[in-house]
């Protein structure tokens, strides 16, 4: 009897874990881009002009999400080393499930890449967090979440073509807007413990980014692997 | 192949161009249960993408490819992750198609010769084995028929009798099987029939008789002068 | 075409001479109807473009991905046109090059996303992957303008801009909002116009890419 779409997905996505947890070179990358560009905002900033509530929201998802572009075209990469795609793709699974495997493996990268980053943003900025730790948590979800869903489908079709690294920024970027912007305004209104009336309105938004644009991913997938 | 079994596989005027080049035109044919079908042709006549339209990793552009039941394929590309163990590749593959088949890997991994490097990376194999484990990976699903493309390349005495031996197995077991290949001289007494290919055109289909490697290229040079 | 380029002369001259000088804005308000029509003409190549990507998901057309590309391209010009004749007109009387307000950041979204667009077309050589891969960037950028749009909004109600006199369209008196119309209605002949020159010079294009493929033995 052939495997439900739940076993497939979460199969392609331990796959790919495990591929990467082996080579490690996506991740390593990834952190150690994060790291730099945390450093770069700290010391690029003056402490007595700016307040470090100003900057810091900013150039943690500055942070977040260059590190994470570094690591999304990995997840197609990987197939197409021996064509192993194709291997997933003469198996009777349904397709949605293969992109479900990949943005889960994909969002479990990133979201290493964002808690290792976290810490060091506290420790840069002096920020009191745990209060809001929770807050904080669900707003880089739902903010991965969006980011990440559109990478993993553009980085899809990116792989495929030349200059693929240099695509998947190009045609990513515009797509950051509302998510991190919403990111941003968020990070700093749970910072500053604005009270949840403040926060409405961009939640809204954030919400609706998310749920259109996760399932907008997954219907245009199918196209992007047939030929 | 009996005339009340189903036929494994049904092409009808299968087309397929790419942009403006016409690579396999009209194609159609036929195979059922304990049929071996050996595709001959020169490089460039479209045996590739005649493999890849009847496994249904392309669409054809102009008519249909019908196959009943579980369909197997072993190519140039292995289709396998060389960050991974041999075990870890088959027991992936094998979930992508329900528990049976992930209960097949060792037993395939032993029939295929490659018991005692199970939990080697793939990355440490030679090209023999490499080709054993993809078509261990092609039998997981214990399919009825079996597409293969040149699986000779490359490999040596050992690894060639192997090959030749599951072939023979899977006729003996009533699967159909088609290969492409311009290796005539290993692989054409296990064939019941001959397909030759001439520049996209399958210009005739015959059945093998008592013909050796030398009958079937005059037979093969005589359609292509006449096509 | 010809029709196009004859109601362009005319708009121009009654821009120019007929419609009234703008009190506050002075004569250099009137490139507002070059402006304002551009920018709709770019958001219509870019609507186009969408609807035509989804359209050729689901019937595979190809004649669709020539037209949808050269939409893009029409679009992309008038676009260039629209975020040029934008600062000259907004520095001398905002005093500013450019605000990042909801409609400006938008069209300039639009403008990025057709350059994106072209950048994917021109990494892809075989033309039914372009035209599928293209389609998809095309539904899910005209899914995300209207997103940027909020953001900045959104962005903008919480942060009102002291300074700024909004970009928006004020109240138009009678002879002005006529002229405005007309121009619309040049700039929409233009750009059915351009995108039917574009899309016959791409249909050229591919006949001849045909005929080179085929000579091919």
């Amino acid at each position: 009897m052939p495997s439900s779409f739940w076993t497939v997905a979460w199969a392609v996505a331990a796959k790919d874990l495990k591929i990467e947890w082996r080579t490690k070179t996506a991740f390593a990358s990834s952190i150690v881009f994060a790291v730099l560009v945390l450093a770069v905002f700290y010391f690029a900033r003056d402490p007595t002009a700016v307040a470090a509530l100003d900057v810091a929201p900013g150039a943690l998802w500055v942070t977040f999400t260059f590190a994470a572009m570094l690591g999304l075209n990995r997840a197609f990469l990987l197939e197409r080393e021996n064509r192993a795609l194709d291997g997933i793709l003469l198996a009777p699974v349904p397709r949605s499930a293969v992109f479900l495997g990949k943005l889960v493996g994909n969002l479990a990268f990133v979201a290493v890449v964002e808690f290792v980053s976290l810490p060091l943003f506290v420790l840069f900025y002096d920020l009191a967090i745990w209060r809001q730790l929770p807050t904080l948590i669900g707003v880089m979800a739902m903010a991965t979440v969006a980011f990440v869903s559109v990478g993993t489908l553009l980085s899809s079709m990116v792989v495929r073509t030349r200059f693929a690294e240099l695509m998947l920024p190009i045609l990513l970027l515009p797509f950051l807007i509302p998510p991190v912007v919403g990111a941003v305004q968020l990070t700093s209104r749970v910072l500053a413990e604005r009270p949840l009336s403040d926060l409405v309105g961009w939640l809204k938004l954030l919400a609706s980014f998310d749920i259109i644009f996760v399932a907008l991913c997954f219907f245009l997938f199918e196209a992007t692997l047939e030929e | 192949m009996s005339p009340e079994a189903r036929p494994a596989l049904v092409a009808r005027g299968v087309s397929r161009r790419f942009g403006h080049r016409v690579v396999v035109r009209d194609v159609s044919l036929e195979v059922g249960g304990g049929d071996t079908l050996l595709l001959v042709g020169h490089n460039g006549a479209g045996k590739t993408t005649l493999i890849r339209l009847l496994a249904g990793l392309l669409k054809p552009t102009k008519g249909s490819v019908t196959c009943s039941g579980v369909l197997g394929m072993v190519a140039h590309n292995s289709m396998l992750y060389d960050a991974l163990t041999a075990r870890e590749n088959l027991s992936f593959y094998g979930s992508l198609y329900g528990r049976a088949a992930v209960q097949r890997s060792d037993e395939l991994l032993e029939r295929m010769g490659l018991a005692p490097h199970g939990d080697r990376r793939v990355a440490t194999f030679s090209r023999g084995m490499v080709q054993r484990l993809a078509i261990a990976r092609a039998l997981l699903p214990d399919p009825n028929l079996l597409l293969l493309d040149e699986p000779l390349t490359g490999l040596d005495d050992a690894a060639s009798g192997t090959v030749r031996d599951v072939l023979t197995d899977l006729r003996a077991q009533d699967c159909a099987v088609i290969i492409a290949t311009h290796q005539l001289v290993e692989l054409v007494d296990l064939a019941s029939a001959v397909g030759f290919l001439v520049a996209g055109r399958l210009v005739a289909v015959e059945p093998i008789e008592d013909r050796d490697a030398t009958a079937v290229m005059v037979r093969y040079r005589e359609l292509a002068a006449g096509a | 075409m010809a029709i196009a380029l004859v109601g362009l002369v005319g708009v121009y001259v009654r821009a120019l001479v007929f419609t009234p000088i703008e009190r506050t804005q002075g004569p250099a308000q009137k490139i507002f109807y070059v402006h304002a029509p551009a920018a709709w003409a770019a958001l219509l190549a870019f609507a186009v473009v969408g609807i035509l990507s989804l359209v050729y998901l689901w019937l595979r057309d190809r004649k669709l991905d020539t037209i949808a590309e050269s939409s893009a391209e029409v679009g992309l010009a008038f676009s260039v046109v629209m975020l040029t004749t934008g600062p000259i007109w907004g520095k001398p009387i905002w005093g500013t090059w450019w605000s990042w307000d909801a409609r400006l950041t938008s069209t300039l979204f639009i403008f990025l996303l057709f350059v994106g667009y072209k950048v994917l077309r021109g990494a892809i050589v075989d033309p039914e992957m372009r035209a599928r891969y293209s389609a998809v960037i095309g539904i899910m950028a005209l899914v995300l303008v209207p997103f940027i749009h909020m953001t900045v909004y959104l962005f903008r109600t919480l942060h009102p801009d002291p300074v700024l006199m909004k970009p928006g369209r004020p109240a138009l008196p009678g002879v002005m909002l006529i002229t405005l119309l007309i121009s619309i209605g040049v700039f929409t002949l233009l750009y059915v116009g351009f995108l039917m020159q574009r899309y016959a010079l791409a249909v050229l294009r591919d006949v001849r890419e045909e005929e080179a493929a085929s000579a091919i033995p």
